[in-house]
């Protein structure tokens, strides 16, 4: 999977298949980013790459680009 | 020494009984593999990966035990492995079918694969083994199955509402079975733990930030689970100390939906 498309897959699990996500974008300023949001990325890392999100690193994102650098080393170039 | 000459008795024993346990490569099934042999019962240990199985296979105390690789998932296959067992190596005396699959999805994100995936695994392969159970010949005297169900059947939970509906179908199919089966003398229970220790947990704990865990470990009264707690309780409703029990649903949680 590529970048971009599992940045369209998490905007589609966050409800936000029109706005999109901005890899910039501050999680904070997100209001679909609750916590049944950061289960869904969790379940989507899971799905896709059959592997687990560390909570301590997902606690520590604060941007999109933050939770693409979680999932970096498994997204095709 | 036997019984007859110490007067002791093991309500316990499962002495000559041949019970197939399933999801025994790990967590609670491992467990409860285990825990019927030392009872002395004859173990076929059911799994997906044979090198695993083979793990648990050997870590049995006593004779006659043997493995099964088999996908729980091939639904309508199941009845079939099941009387094939009995044909080859002697009527069933007890299936404890531990093998499930805990994932949590939002409903946001849930679709009809993940739902069917699911209810294949943690419902309908139960529903499969009952079925391959009672076929003739293969439920020996006395025979009894008992299921996994989770206290999810009991308590709702964000993120896991396709989980929870799979275990309250198990706790609605448990009742059914009794009942459907006492023709067939074959008792069904189900048991229902809370979090316990196991590769599943582990999995389900590195999503989880140490504050995270220690918040949720928190809400256990007497702290999670191990294996062994509900393999105790399989067991116990495996054997014939649970005669009278039939249908029944029994909670293992240490104390967390008390409160």
């Amino acid at each position: 999977m590529k970048k971009q498309e599992f940045i369209r897959e998490l905007a589609l699990a966050l409800e936000r298949p029109d706005e999109g996500l901005q890899e910039d974008v501050l999680l904070a300023d997100i209001p679909e980013w609750d916590s049944l949001a950061v289960i869904s990325f969790i379940a989507l890392v899971d799905e896709h790459f059959g592997a687990a999100v560390e909570g301590e690193k997902l606690a520590a994102a604060t941007t999109v680009a933050d939770l693409i650098v979680i999932v970096q080393p498994h997204l095709e170039d | 020494m036997d019984e007859k000459t110490t007067g002791l008795i093991n309500p316990l024993s499962l002495a000559r009984r041949r019970i197939l346990v399933t999801g025994a490569s790990s967590g609670i099934g491992r467990a409860t593999a285990e825990l019927l042999a030392r009872l002395g019962a004859s173990v076929i240990v059911a799994g997906r990966d044979e090198e695993r199985l083979a793990r648990t296979r050997s870590s049995l105390v006593g004779d006659g035990h043997s493995q099964i690789a088999f996908d729980l998932s091939a639904i309508d296959e199941i009845p079939g492995i099941v009387a094939r067992l009995a044909k080859e190596g002697g009527a069933l005396s007890g299936i404890a079918h531990c093998a499930g699959v805990q994932a949590g999805r939002p409903m946001r994100i849930v679709d009809q694969n993940f739902m069917d995936d699911l209810f294949r695994v943690n419902v309908q392969s139960g529903l499969a083994l009952a079925r391959g159970f009672r076929q003739r010949g293969v439920p020996a005297s006395g025979a009894a199955m008992v299921l996994v169900s989770s206290v999810s059947a009991f308590v709702g939970q964000a993120s896991n509402v396709v989980y929870c509906a799979t275990k309250g179908a198990v706790v609605s199919a448990t009742k059914a079975l009794a009942v459907e089966f006492m023709r067939d003398k074959i008792r069904v229970n189900c048991v229902c733990p809370a979090l316990v220790e196991t590769e599943m947990a582990d999995r389900f704990r590195t999503t989880m930030s140490d504050e995270q865990w220690q918040g949720y470990v928190a809400q256990y009264p007497m702290g999670i689970g191990q294996p062994a707690d509900i393999a105790n309780s399989v067991a116990f409703l495996l054997s014939d100390a649970a005669r009278w029990i039939n249908g029944t649903t029994l909670v293992l949680d240490g104390g967390l939906l008390a409160g």
